[in-house]
């Protein structure tokens, strides 16, 4: 009886197991877009150096090469003036990405004049292929593919680095650089 | 088809892929040149709406209005039920001083003074017992109980009411008369009684 009593006094004396805190400090763009929503315009600059290159590639990968560095100014320019509606401010890069996104789907809407190239026209090409060529080829693939693809081989970005800018998973961006590889491996040597 | 070193491609670690290579060489040419961002001086920065106090006045308006719902149904729950129970009137027997109308103010009498329904009694229990049904129904209405009147006091009662009718009829005719208005319905060619 009193080990009975000992043990529930015990057990109802014992602290619950609690895990300490995980401390995680906030990643940069938290900080810059804390920032700029208190009203310091300049540190805007450092989030566009950090993230023009991925809306760079992501409109590469869908408008005409001409019209990109344009666009990435107005993107950054409509991120800036939208700023405040954005709510997680770690989220800013999956954000923004989907605003370049949206651009493009835009551009698309109100140019009317496309021309579509072919795959004729591609193959009747010389087999030393230029960049404009490949990424031609490139932009011909499934879009989960084509938008990774840019940004590693275009933007020079590694695979962690494309999960972190876009809010993709690791694993994600994996699958679709190995996918989109080997399809545009193929894609290559049929038309070499 | 060649084996893909997939750490190269993922991180650029392990040994290279020299397709990989010469894919990145290649394509590298498009990529990003820095360009300063030319934000306009003009350009307006949104700002964060708190919506904090917004959703508190919200809040303790849905609050107010949930307590004061409560109250009132608890008042109205407390409050007794009120019961009209009324007494039948208590009509004393009393021989009512029949005036002696002439001859003219019968004839008029007559025709204003309308002989009353006969109302059968155990109609009029009936009627009464279904209004107490009704009334029963709903917890909320007040219950009026109908007062169950004996033939005595219900020959009583109408005879107060040809009494009133009377009296009634008789100030019309008076007032007819003062203000010089012919009088309605004189029946010329009747006989004398008595």
């Amino acid at each position: 009886m009193l080990e009975a009593e000992a043990t529930a006094d015990m057990l109802l004396m014992t602290q619950p197991f609690t895990a300490p805190p995980v401390v995680t400090e906030p990643r940069p763009e938290e900080v810059l877009v804390t920032a700029v929503l208190n009203g310091e315009r300049d540190r805007f600059a450092r989030l566009y150096e950090m993230y023009a290159p991925m809306v760079h590639g992501i409109l590469l990968a869908r408008v005409p090469r001409g019209e990109v560095d344009d666009l990435v100014q107005d993107i950054f320019l409509h991120a800036l003036r939208k700023l405040h509606t954005l709510r997680d401010a770690a989220a800013f890069g999956a954000w923004l990405g989907m605003i370049a996104r949206n651009r493009a789907m835009d551009f698309y809407r109100s140019s009317r004049e496309t021309v579509e190239v072919t795959e004729q026209m591609a193959v009747a090409r010389s087999p030393n292929r230029t960049a404009k060529e490949i990424l031609d080829l490139i932009c011909r693939l499934p879009e989960a593919y084509r938008e990774t693809l840019v940004l590693r081989f275009v933007e020079g970005m590694t695979g962690p680095e494309i999960a972190a800018r876009t809010g993709l998973t690791p694993a994600s961006v994996r699958v679709n650089l190995h996918r989109g590889t080997k399809l545009l491996r193929e894609k290559i040597g049929a038309i070499a | 088809m060649k084996d893909m070193n997939d750490n190269y491609l993922w991180d650029r670690s392990g040994e290279p892929d020299p397709e990989i290579q010469k894919l990145e060489e290649i394509l590298g040419t498009l990529r990003y040149q820095p360009r300063t961002l030319a934000i306009p001086p003009n350009l307006h920065l949104g700002r964060r709406r708190n919506l904090f106090p917004v959703m508190a006045i919200a809040a303790a308006i849905a609050l107010l209005a949930v307590v004061l719902g409560l109250w009132l149904n608890f008042n109205r729950r407390q409050a007794p039920a009120f019961q009209a129970t009324t007494t039948p009137p208590v009509v004393q027997p009393s021989q009512p001083a029949t005036p002696t109308p002439s001859r003219d103010d019968r004839a008029s009498i007559a025709t204003l003074v309308k002989s009353p329904k006969q109302i059968s009694v155990p109609k009029q229990r009936e009627v009464a017992r279904k209004l107490q049904a009704r009334n029963s129904s709903s917890s909320t209405r007040t219950v009026i109980r109908q007062p169950e009147l004996t033939p005595e006091e219900l020959a009583e009662k109408e005879q107060v009411l040809v009494a009133l009718r009377l009296v009634s009829a008789k100030l019309n005719l008076a007032q007819r008369r003062t203000q010089g208005v012919p009088q309605l319905n004189i029946i010329r060619n009747q006989h004398k009684i008595g």
